[in-house]
């Protein structure tokens, strides 16, 4: 259960969300959509501690909004940074290895990582610095899903992928859906994609919430106005 | 044969500006600052063993890993306590704050030790001589250089094969990224900086062994550690190591042939390979 109420970020004097309510149940999955600066990598930062931040975040009943980043990932947070963020010194394993850091026991483990992304068993040994941006976006997921999260957050795991490997990442992704209490939130530019692969969207912007409602059937009209600000 | 006389005793003095080297090239590579208090480390390790031989009844091959061990522990508090906080974009304010740590230590040397030089009392050890093929070669000297390579080998197998070592590396590549690992950067930097107080305290107390030290020593090693990382180059381990044989080499040749120069040669040997060669000689050319 992810509980978020009153959420404010900021960077410095800057105000990048205002007052977001959310409540998720345990393995539901929610795409946070909205037009650029909208404030959806802010969220997702702000729920990992990364930015200065106001309000209350709870998960599974632990009180998150005081602890810093590091003891939240081991509460259960667990990010898939946009532009992937490769430790490009590292090979492969090493980098799934970090995700294991956080000391979680659960499903994930290289050898389930490796069934989910077979090309990673294949190359594990490869500094991840020379994969490919799709491979990448690979490690980077699977390096969040080795911390066994209670929450997972994907942060444009499309962004700048070939449509086919974006595909076959969201396949991946959707193939996990309802296997596990495990809640994600997805952070997707294809709106169309982000709602077939979650049961809720939240639309944000300029740091707002302003629509929010069940992916299936959603009204892609009214997302629009929303999303470009214009009134209903 | 006098030749191979004067080598071998360049590699060995090499040996020790090595170590000197490792432990700055350690903090470099990981946190990307400059610690310029480095040579008051390597002073700091002596004294401390004049110290603790003076006061306990002790004998050396036990005081020498106390005093690393000790020197770890102050190289880590020092860096929760003081250099985390001013760590961030601006490289200056470290490089501040250890130029003044560097007098602080310096003149506390000074007010509790005075300014007289000292050595450390190796006993039989300074001057056993083995046999080497009609060579007669300095068992500590020789001792030095194979203690430094081991050091070498060791932190670069930890680097490598150790849960702490990819941790290490992990946050050198994406300082930022760690925390949601699960980790605190800051207790990474932490012990790399215990780890390379410790390196730095252990070469002083080989160096008072085989020379005397003054609380003023200091600049002159931090001098020599960071010509060791120019010459040798950065981005790997290994490259401190063939630094230090090369300025070692290159300062026991030259005190030969001009036996006034003093450290002249070693500082030309640095201007040129600035010159021609500014990624150092077994250094990764930066591609960033």
């Amino acid at each position: 259960m992810l509980e978020i109420s009153g959420l404010d970020a900021f960077y410095g004097d800057f105000q990048a969300l205002f007052g977001i309510d959310l409540t998720l149940a345990p393995g539901a999955a929610l795409a946070l959509i909205g037009a650029n600066g909208a404030g959806k990598s802010s969220f997702l930062h702000a729920v990992c501690g990364l930015t200065q931040a106001r309000g209350t975040i709870r998960l599974n009943s632990t009180d998150l909004s005081a602890l810093p980043p590091q003891d939240r990932a081991r509460a259960g947070v667990a990010l898939s940074p946009e532009g992937r963020r490769m430790f490009r010194s590292l090979s492969v394993r090493e980098n799934l290895l970090m995700g294991a850091n956080v000391g979680r026991k659960g499903h994930w483990t290289l050898a389930t990582v490796t069934d989910l992304f077979p090309i990673l068993g294949e190359f594990a040994n490869r500094p991840a610095g020379l994969l490919s941006g799709g491979q990448q976006q690979m490690v980077a997921i699977g390096r969040a899903l080795m911390a066994n999260p209670a929450l997972l957050l994907l942060d444009e795991v499309s962004l700048g992928l070939a449509p086919v490997i974006s595909q076959e990442v969201l396949a991946a992704l959707a193939g996990l859906r309802g296997q596990s209490d495990m809640i994600t939130i997805l952070v997707e530019q294809d709106i169309g994609r982000a709602l077939g692969a979650t049961d809720s969207f939240l639309c944000l912007l300029e740091g707002r919430a302003v629509l929010s409602g069940a992916s299936a059937g959603a009204d892609l009209d009214r997302i629009g106005r929303a999303y470009f600000g214009e009134d209903a | 044969m006098i030749w191979i006389d004067v080598i071998l005793n360049g590699l060995m003095l090499g040996g020790l500006y090595a170590l000197f080297g490792l432990g700055l090239s350690l903090i470099f590579g990981v946190m990307k600052i400059a610690n310029i208090a480095h040579g008051e480390l390597v002073v700091l390790g002596a004294f401390l063993a004049f110290a603790a031989t003076g006061l306990l009844p002790l004998p050396l091959w036990l005081v020498v890993p106390l005093v690393a061990v000790l020197v770890f522990a102050l190289g880590y508090g020092l860096q929760l306590g003081l250099v985390n906080r001013v760590l961030g974009d601006d490289p200056m304010p470290p490089l501040l704050l250890t130029f003044g740590l560097s007098i602080v230590v310096q003149n506390l040397l000074v007010e509790v030790y005075g300014a007289n030089n000292r050595s450390l009392d190796a006993g039989w050890l300074e001057t056993a001589r083995i046999d080497l093929g009609g060579l007669s070669v300095g068992v500590l000297p020789l001792g030095t250089l194979g203690l430094s390579v081991v050091l070498f080998a060791a932190l670069q197998w930890a680097l490598i094969h150790t849960a702490w070592g990819r941790n290490v590396r992990a946050t050198s590549d994406e300082p930022g990224l760690v925390s949601l690992m699960g980790l605190d950067r800051k207790r990474v930097f932490a012990t790399v900086m215990g780890l390379s107080a410790a390196l730095a305290a252990l070469a002083g107390m080989l160096l008072a062994m085989r020379t005397s030290v003054t609380p003023f020593s200091g600049g002159e090693r931090l001098l020599i550690a960071f010509e060791v990382i120019v010459i040798g180059g950065l981005g790997s381990i290994w490259a401190s190591l063939i630094g230090g044989l090369v300025l070692g080499l290159v300062h026991v040749l030259s005190f030969r042939l001009d036996p006034s120069s003093g450290l002249l040669y070693g500082h030309i040997l640095l201007l040129v390979i600035l010159l021609i060669r500014p990624e150092g000689l077994a250094g990764k050319a930066r591609t960033r």
